[in-house]
């Protein structure tokens, strides 16, 4: 039964229920409004924000490289291409959990020798490469292991791969990874961190259109990265193939003749200033570093051979007696000589009586020499007494008209620049004045001047073509084929001296006292030539006697002189200008000579086919 | 309402108003079509949410219907008939939670779960409403006055558990659970003098206390004052999870169409998270509505509540009404991040079958307060 006294006790239970539960609600009521505050914060006043964000998650660009284009040559033999290798990868989102997978695929798959960078998340959506470049042993681990390695996938990737490796190293070059300092001036998206990008050579040149457009495919994916569908696709621009000039009986027989031996072969069309073959020798296998293939890059044996380094254009030497007709040409032209000016050579030059001898290289002297006969033998003596009557001013002057001291603008990097000097150059560059005995030194080719191959054989190749330079080049684009670029245009006063040094250089090789008449057939491919013996120590005051330079081999390899070859061929309408050094070779007409004169002769049945 | 004559209480006893079933079965109509809708509304938000799982929205339809059928056989008890029953469960609450932490289950960095094998459950889902209830009826168990000595065993009744919570360790369920069972007690009219002993005591202990944290404990408290700087830990899903409601905006993205939860940026997106998927899928208006239902449950509540008979009936029905709004708003504060990370599911919608099963057992004992109508 409930009286009035409970009921009364309940009326005060529930007053003081209501308002205590008042009070709870007050702390509650907080929260609620900050609640509300705070979902109408989100989805009025900061949804677009949000909606930005929840798109980055959901969508990714992921971009479409082109295969990068192929290099071929004029008859469609392919020089480098792409083949696909296989890597392993793993999602970034998947890194942190996948600990014990990365611990077998480092043990039990992956080759000992390779490096294992610790990868870092950076994005993730990103694949992280662990691998790449799989071999076949590799691969085959992975295919066991396969089921305990399930985060870790395998994925494709193109590698540039020359197939004929060694053969065009210098020229078309390699790839590698981009470095951040490459990559500061370049397009993310076209070059991610694990970009392989053109490092030397036509890979480097001709990078932007080898490499071609990114095109890219907007997808969506899940946290796992996993593809959903493609929302967008835009194709990639297909990157242009590119044409080689080089050869490749041509390219083959320098390298071949070079042996493997320290030089340089240059041979261009002189009527166009395309390039036939390029060889620097030693040589590297640039799929090594494309990662398109295993072994060993360089052995150790050659590495002090400086295996990389481009000798054909950045090498310098000095041009020794390739450089007399050209002497020869100025005397003619500045009238301080003609044909028939006699020069007694007794084996050495005075300037005065006392002075100092500057000797030949053939100890007795040649004897009563005209400028064909210098030429034919090489008298230094004569080109002695021409240089110091024509002054390093003349000298300098005419040279340069021929491309001495400048880059060729070859279509490769590095290019070197040979040495021109001038009193000015000296003074700037040696701190000294200018002596007179500088510029006998030049005469023949020796003291500051130096040539790249490259250089030389643009230089010579005006001889061929009585003035017209071209520009040398190894590609062959469509645009500008049909108009070779014109590099420099010798004028002389008289077009007759053209014929006369043409001559003499003929001579070198026709006549029975010529410096290169080993290369002599009856009845074979006239060939204009200069044989050239750049020293590397000097001459001039040693201890050693003239004929113990020049005929005992010296022991020490290092010492040797170089062997230059400058020549063109054949007579008339010459078509190529060839180019060969090989260092420490010795003998220019042993060494250097036979190998111009077999690309001159393989050049006439090329073009005969 | 205080002006009303104590003696029309009697009298204004609804005279026969013609025997209807289903107001006879339900009880309350209206809380019961607002708890049917918004389970009804969490199984679907569990599809969509689970990467459209029709395992896991049947699971959880069997806990529903096995809570829905325990909630309406309680209804029908006299709370009288159950009251010692409700305040022995303390101790059985009180056993699972010495369990997990003697023989911690299996495969879980803390010893937070009891795993069955078939299904495996946090004693602390119980505890929380459990504790109130028995402390309730262990206050409302004589008819005289409470006495000083029951607000001190019943205060530390509830920091038994909520420290035996700590240990697991969860810091911020051992937080709830102790507030769950202090409402209880200060809604049965704990003095304001006990209260500002407590209050002093606690502002001493405060410094003892903060230096027995745990490292990831104090980590939790941390990361919530920066989510940028850990954005793969806590901050990680909760930014996730506002990206997920800020897009979703005033419309929403669509039922199905939440791209935040369907590709899985959104972490435990079916359990804790689910608030977020409702943000994106339905937006803005989706929230509001929600709101609105759990407004009309909660106004029920109080008003079955006092229209009870019984103190005991009362302070139940005020007690779980403000527990049920506080977790309401914890997960909330949680999800939009206001507040830090704890575990707490958004009650009757997030999966869970204890969950749904233990907060469908404290609507049975809310509906039991309604007087039947006959």
């Amino acid at each position: 039964m409930r009286n009035i006294q409970d009921l009364k006790k309940d009326e005060q239970d529930i007053l003081s229920l209501k308002r205590r539960s008042k009070v709870v609600f007050a702390f509650l009521f907080i929260l609620i409004l900050a609640s509300i505050f705070k979902i109408f914060q989100l989805t009025v006043l900061e949804k677009a924000n949000y909606s930005v964000e929840s798109e980055k998650n959901r969508i990714i660009e992921v971009p479409i490289f082109p295969s990068r284009g192929l290099i071929t040559l004029e008859d469609g033999t392919i020089i480098a291409e792409n083949i696909v290798t296989q890597g392993i990868f793993i999602q970034g989102s998947l890194l942190e959990s996948s600990k014990d997978q990365l611990d077998i695929l480092y043990r039990d798959v992956l080759d000992l020798e390779r490096k294992f960078p610790v990868p870092q998340t950076t994005k993730q959506n990103q694949k992280i490469w662990l691998a790449r470049d799989l071999s076949s042993k590799e691969l085959a681990k992975y295919e066991f292991h396969k089921n305990s390695l399930s985060n870790v996938k395998l994925g494709i990737s193109l590698r540039r791969y020359l197939p004929h490796k060694n053969l065009f190293s210098h020229v078309i070059g390699h790839l590698g990874p981009i470095t951040s300092d490459e990559r500061l001036s370049l397009s993310k998206t076209d070059y991610p961190v694990d970009a392989f990008i053109g490092k030397v050579g036509i890979e480097k040149v001709y990078e932007k259109s080898l490499k071609g457009s990114v095109g890219k495919s907007i997808i969506e994916v899940d946290v796992y990265g996993n593809k959903i569908r493609e929302i967008e696709r835009i194709d990639p621009e297909r990157p242009q193939n590119i044409t080689l000039s080089l050869n490749f009986k041509l390219q083959k027989i320098a390298r071949e003749e070079l042996g493997g031996r320290r030089g340089a072969v240059v041979a261009l069309d002189p009527n166009t200033g395309m390039i036939k073959a390029l060889v620097s020798s030693p040589d590297y296998n640039p799929n090594i570093l494309n990662g398109s293939e295993k072994g060993i890059l360089v052995k150790d044996s050659s590495k002090e051979e400086a295996p990389f380094f481009n000798r054909a254009i950045s090498g310098s030497y000095p041009p020794a007696s390739t450089i007399k007709p050209f002497i020869g040409l100025l005397g003619l032209e500045e009238n301080i000589i003609n044909e028939s000016t006699i020069v007694e050579d007794v084996g050495f030059f005075q300037l005065k009586e006392d002075g100092r001898k500057y000797r030949g290289w053939k100890e007795d002297g040649h004897g009563r020499v005209n400028l064909n006969k210098a030429i034919v033998e090489s008298s230094d003596v004569y080109f002695y007494q021409l240089a110091s009557q024509l002054t390093i001013d003349r000298i300098s002057n005419f040279l340069s008209k021929f491309g001495f001291g400048m880059i060729s603008g070859i279509d490769l990097y590095n290019e070197s620049k040979s040495i021109l000097p001038t009193r000015n150059w000296k003074l700037g560059n040696i701190g000294e004045a200018w002596f007179v005995g500088d510029t006998i030194n030049i005469g023949i080719g020796q003291g500051y001047i130096t040539s790249t191959p490259i250089q030389l054989a643009v230089s010579v190749s005006a001889i061929a073509t009585r003035g017209t330079i071209f520009r040398p080049k190894l590609i062959i684009s469509n645009q500008d084929s049909k108009k070779p670029e014109i590099f420099k245009k010798v004028q002389i006063g008289n077009e007759k001296h053209w014929d006369s040094i043409e001559k003499s250089m003929i001579s070198v090789i026709n006549s029975w006292n010529g410096t290169a008449h080993n290369l002599y057939e009856e009845d074979g491919i006239l060939i204009a030539g200069k044989t050239g013996t750049a020293q590397i120590k000097s001459l001039v005051d040693q201890e050693l006697t003239v004929r113990e330079e020049y005929e005992g081999v010296r022991q020490n390899i290092q010492d040797r002189d170089h062997a230059l070859f400058a020549s063109y061929g054949p007579v008339p309408n010459p078509n190529l200008v060839v180019i060969v050094i090989v260092e420490n070779g010795e003998s220019g007409s042993a060494v250097a000579a036979p190998i111009a004169k077999k690309l001159i002769e393989q050049n006439q049945i090329n073009l005969a086919e | 309402m205080s002006n009303r004559n104590p003696l029309d209480y009697s009298l204004n006893r609804p005279l026969s108003s013609g025997y209807n079933p289903i107001r006879y079965l339900f009880k309350d109509v209206i809380l019961y079509f607002c708890l049917l809708s918004i389970l009804i509304f969490g199984l679907a938000m569990l599809y969509s949410s689970s990467g459209q799982s029709v395992a896991m929205v049947i699971r959880q339809s069997v806990y529903v219907f096995f809570g829905l059928v325990l909630m309406t056989f309680i209804s029908h008890l006299k709370p009288d008939s159950y009251k010692n029953i409700l305040m022995h469960s303390y101790w059985v609450g009180l056993l699972l939670l010495i369990y997990v932490l003697v023989f911690p289950a299996s495969g879980y960095s803390t010893s937070r779960w009891i795993d069955f094998g078939f299904f495996s459950f946090q004693p602390s889902e119980i505890i929380r409403l459990i504790l109130p209830l028995s402390l309730i009826a262990y206050l409302c168990r004589k008819e005289s006055a409470i006495q000083l000595s029951d607000w001190f065993s019943t205060t530390l009744a509830a920091f038994i558990c909520a420290y035996l919570v700590f240990e697991q360790p969860d810091l911020g369920t051992s937080i709830i659970v102790f507030t769950s069972g202090l409402i209880p007690i200060y809604l049965a009219g704990l003095p304001y003098k006990i209260i500002l002993v407590y209050l002093g005591s606690a502002a001493l202990a405060a410094p003892f206390i903060w230096a027995n944290l745990l490292d990831y404990q104090k980590q939790r408290v941390l990361t919530y004052f920066d989510n940028n700087v850990d954005p793969l830990g806590d901050g990680w899903n909760i930014a996730q999870s506002k990206t997920a409601i800020g897009s979703g905006g005033f419309f929403g993205k669509g039922y199905l169409e939440g791209t935040q939860s369907q590709l899985n940026f959104l972490p435990e997106s079916h359990s804790d998270f689910i608030f977020s998927v409702v943000g994106e899928e339905f937006g803005l208006l989706g929230i509001l509505i929600l709101f609105f239902i759990y407004t009309l449950i909660i106004w029920r509540i109080f008003k079955i509540g006092f229209e009870a008979r019984s103190n005991f009936e009362r302070l139940a029905c005020s007690s779980l009404g403000f527990i049920f709004l506080l977790f309401i708003l914890i997960n909330v504060s949680m999800v939009i991040g206001i507040i830090p990370v704890v575990g707490v599911p958004l009650p009757l919608i997030s999966q869970g079958g204890t969950s749904i099963v233990v907060h469908l057992l404290a609507f049975g004992v809310i509906l039991s307060a309604k007087k039947p109508y006959l």
